[in-house]
């Protein structure tokens, strides 16, 4: 039924809500549940802590093997008590690992692994919705949590048992596993994308020899993210991850990692989505700096290169990054960037959208920033005293006019002769432009005056005036003309005369 | 206007100056009270001065305004015995009284505008209330003689014949350096001609003009300006500039500034500034084999107890365990 109404049809630009709502969810089938012909239940099996610890290892597996069969949550009615079924026994196989110790011998290590890449690996499906905005439209849940969830849970608990063996895991947990668990953070469902941040890290953690592999397939998914597809839902919680492998960084930094920071981080400032992760991105490359202030240079040359033109939200995010930046700066690193970086600074603080006016005047409430610019204030001052001297003027916004004042106070009483030297020359360069324009209009005034009222004349001296133009800078000689010098005069006075000389061209140059 | 008339006119304003001279007996008792007791002090004296400095080359209003306003400043607080509270608004009254006087009006903000950009907590028709009453108290009608009136009436005088000096004796110079001697109490007991004067001679020493020295002198003579005076003053017109040319920055103690952010920038601001990981530091193995790009096939046993939790470099790990390539 449709609840459009006629007009809303003719109108051509229905509500995207009158849309969504009239769109009715589709059950996606999927292959994964179509081989089950016939409809299978499973059989409860007896709790572990009621069986005897001899045969408690083989209950184990024996629930282990159960728990691969799939379940279609699509359609909400069906084997409900399997379903039940299942997820009690993912539950009771939680606290199994998490409470017992001596739980994981080597046999059970298959079975585990086994379990896991039946029920969580598999292609995520196409979104419901193509233009999946993901900071305004509300994510597409995965319908099958009440079993995922436990499963990685279980995952989760397997990895962090104290009788965890990386050893023997390794030839299980491989870089086939970890392939497919990257490619799940592409998933929508954000609890789906915390649980992997937190399995991603601590497989990271533990396995040395998967390390260069992760990172390079990480790598690999940034690119792709940026250059091809400007899609990818986990980008936060790999930024996160990372984040913690930066902070441990051994020092000098390896080549490898700085390339990294300069051929992939700095560059993913321009992806579109860039609100969704810009806190943890901006994490790891204050971390970078934190771990090698030499980097400072290229970072900030970086995103002065990549420095938003048109969409404010991300100055306004670029701001705050540089001001995280500016904390950790150390004063000869900053010496080195802080004519190119205030100048774009004096740039923002006279861009007539206001949040970014603000955010950029705000770095001047920051104690370690004015430490900076203080000791270098001769350089600063005169980068930024234009722009905010005209702002002070001509900007719209009272509050800006109100925080320009606050700066321009804290700059006056930092270096007040410089202050005074770049007043006076800017009032003297202001007065000049003035007095250039006034020129100027007189000088179209006298154009405008030069009406050639006579039609007679207007032909044969409209030759002349067009040698006179010409002729502008050149002397003029004026033969019985004895007022002012202008070119123009002349002109007039010629174009006044009605006896025209008859011999020759009337070109008087 | 030729010399004749300029000296004139000196005169004429050397016999009007002492109307316009703060109260002697005033001044000494500013510079005498304590700082936090219950009068003015000289320090709250001269930051206000700083302020109303502040707020005036904010606005771009000439200097003509900045030093009436401190003229009128001084003169009232002389005068009247004023509550520190009540500093502010006096100050700022004297402002917009000079500003009335010496703006055009193209250039006048009104006193909102002053009262809010000065982050002052008092209402406009506070201001205007004050107004009158420094007005009246000082019988101030349009205008003051003061140290910038002899300034100007000086610098003609010394151009002279030769207008082409202007670029070597700046009056925008000795206006800057005038407003930085005027935000120094003790200034404000000099004769406006005396210091004038001695600002006019400090800088005529420091560009080495011999002759624009002698035309000073010709001046001093004129108005019968005594030397002692003169010398007493050009000494601390010297230190003042020397203090105020120096490199030093110096961030005077005052109110600290309200910063005054809209609510987006303000959220925006807050969400920002709380962004620990709540994932543990992974520490860089130390002898990762695994370093370079193309060592990703898996490793020897050697390097199978390795726990997460490595800490230092390569030192720590046996030697046998070490991968052998």
């Amino acid at each position: 039924m449709s609840a459009i109404s006629a007009s809303e049809k003719v109108d051509g630009f229905t509500r995207k809500s009158m849309r969504k709502a009239q769109k009715q969810r589709k059950s996606q089938g999927s292959s994964q549940f179509r081989t089950q012909s016939a409809l299978v239940e499973l059989s409860p099996l007896p709790q572990l802590k009621d069986v005897p610890s001899t045969e408690q290892q083989e209950l184990f597996t024996q629930k282990l093997q159960q728990c691969c069969m799939l379940f279609d949550f699509m359609d909400s009615v069906i084997d409900l008590k399997s379903k039940e079924i299942k997820r009690a026994t993912l539950n009771e196989l939680v606290e199994y690992v998490s409470t017992n110790r001596g739980v994981l011998v080597e046999s059970a290590y298959p079975e585990i692994t086994s379990m896991i890449c039946t029920n969580i690996f598999r292609t995520l499906p196409p979104s419901d919705n193509p233009d999946f905005d993901p900071e305004e439209d509300e994510p597409t849940l995965e319908a099958s949590w009440p079993h995922i969830q436990l499963v990685y849970e279980f995952l989760l608990r397997f990895l962090e048992n104290p009788d965890f063996q990386p050893s023997i895991a390794k030839r299980y947990i491989d870089q086939k596993f970890v392939l497919q668990l990257l490619e799940l953070f592409d998933s929508e469902d954000p609890r789906e994308r915390d649980f992997l941040k937190t399995i991603l890290h601590r497989i990271y953690g533990k396995f040395l020899g998967l390390r260069a592999f992760i990172r390079k397939q990480i790598n690999n998914i940034f690119l792709r993210f940026i250059y091809e597809t400007d899609h990818f839902n986990g980008v936060a919680e790999l930024l996160e991850i990372l984040g913690s492998i930066i902070n441990g960084f051994a020092l000098p930094l390896k080549a490898e990692h700085k390339q990294f920071l300069m051929k992939v981080l700095i560059p993913m400032h321009t992806a579109k989505g860039l609100a969704l992760f810009h806190a943890q991105l901006a994490y790891c490359v204050v971390q970078f700096l934190e771990k090698d202030p030499t980097l400072t240079e290229p970072v900030i040359r970086g995103l002065l290169k990549f420095w938003p033109k048109t969409c404010s939200q991300k100055e306004v995010m670029y701001l705050g990054e540089i001001e995280e930046i500016l904390d950790v700066i150390e004063p000869t690193q900053f010496k080195k960037i802080e004519e190119p970086l205030f100048k774009q600074i004096s740039r923002c603080v006279a861009n007539p959208h206001f949040q970014v006016a603000e955010r950029a005047l705000y770095f001047w409430n920051n104690e370690y920033i004015l430490s900076l610019i203080e000791e270098n204030i001769d350089q600063v001052l005169p980068i930024m005293f234009g722009s905010l001297y005209r702002i002070s003027k001509e900007h719209w916004n009272p509050t800006i006019i109100a925080l320009v004042y606050n700066v321009l106070k804290t700059l006056m009483e930092m270096n007040s002769t410089l202050f005074d030297e770049l007043t006076a020359s800017y009032k003297a360069d202001r007065q000049r432009e003035k007095k250039k324009e006034q020129e100027r209009e007189e000088l179209w005034e006298k154009l405008d005056e030069l009406q050639i009222s006579h039609s007679g004349l207007a032909h044969s001296n409209s030759h002349m005036l067009h040698n006179t133009n010409a002729n502008n800078n050149n002397v003029v000689v004026n033969n019985n003309n004895n007022r002012g010098s202008s070119p123009l005069d002349a002109a007039q006075n010629e174009a006044m005369e009605v006896d025209v000389p008859a011999e020759g061209p009337l070109g008087v140059y | 206007m030729d010399a004749f008339k300029l000296m004139k006119e000196l005169r004429a304003n050397y016999e009007q100056e002492g109307y316009y001279i703060p109260k002697e007996t005033g001044l000494n008792l500013i510079e005498s009270t304590e700082q936090n007791g219950s009068g003015i002090s000289a320090k709250c004296r001269d930051a206000q001065v700083e302020d109303l400095w502040g707020l005036s080359s904010f606005f771009g209003y000439s200097t003509q305004t900045f030093v009436l306003a401190v003229n009128l400043l001084d003169r009232f607080l002389a005068l009247m015995r004023v509550q520190p509270k009540h500093l502010s608004c006096v100050g700022l009254s004297c402002l917009h009284l000079a500003a009335q006087r010496s703006e055009p009006d193209a250039m006048l903000s009104s006193g909102h505008e002053l009262i809010r950009i000065g982050q002052r907590r008092f209402t406009a028709s506070d201001l205007s209330r004050m107004e009158k009453i420094v007005a009246e108290k000082l019988h101030f009608t349009s205008s003051a003689v003061t140290p910038l009136t002899f300034l100007h009436l000086y610098h003609q005088v010394a151009l002279g014949q030769s207008p082409s000096r202007k670029e070597v004796l700046s009056l925008e110079k000795l206006e800057a350096q005038l407003k930085a001697c005027l935000r120094c109490m003790s200034f404000s007991k000099a004769k406006p001609s005396v210091l004038a004067l001695a600002l006019l001679r400090h800088e005529i020493k420091a560009i080495q003009s011999e002759d624009m020295l002698e035309m000073t002198c010709h001046v001093q003579r004129h108005l019968k300006i005594a030397d002692g005076e003169l010398q007493y003053w050009g000494e601390r017109v010297a230190r003042c500039l020397s203090d105020y040319a120096s490199p030093r920055c110096s961030r005077p103690n005052h109110r600290k500034l309200l910063w005054v952010v809209s609510r987006r920038t303000a959220q925006n601001l807050q969400s920002s500034s709380c962004c620990a990981p709540d994932l543990p530091t992974i520490p860089e193995g130390g002898w990762d084999p695994s370093q370079s790009e193309d060592s990703s096939e898996d490793l020897s046993s050697g390097e199978e107890s390795l726990s997460s939790s490595l800490e230092g470099e390569g030192g720590y790990f046996p030697l046998h365990l070490r991968r052998r390539r």
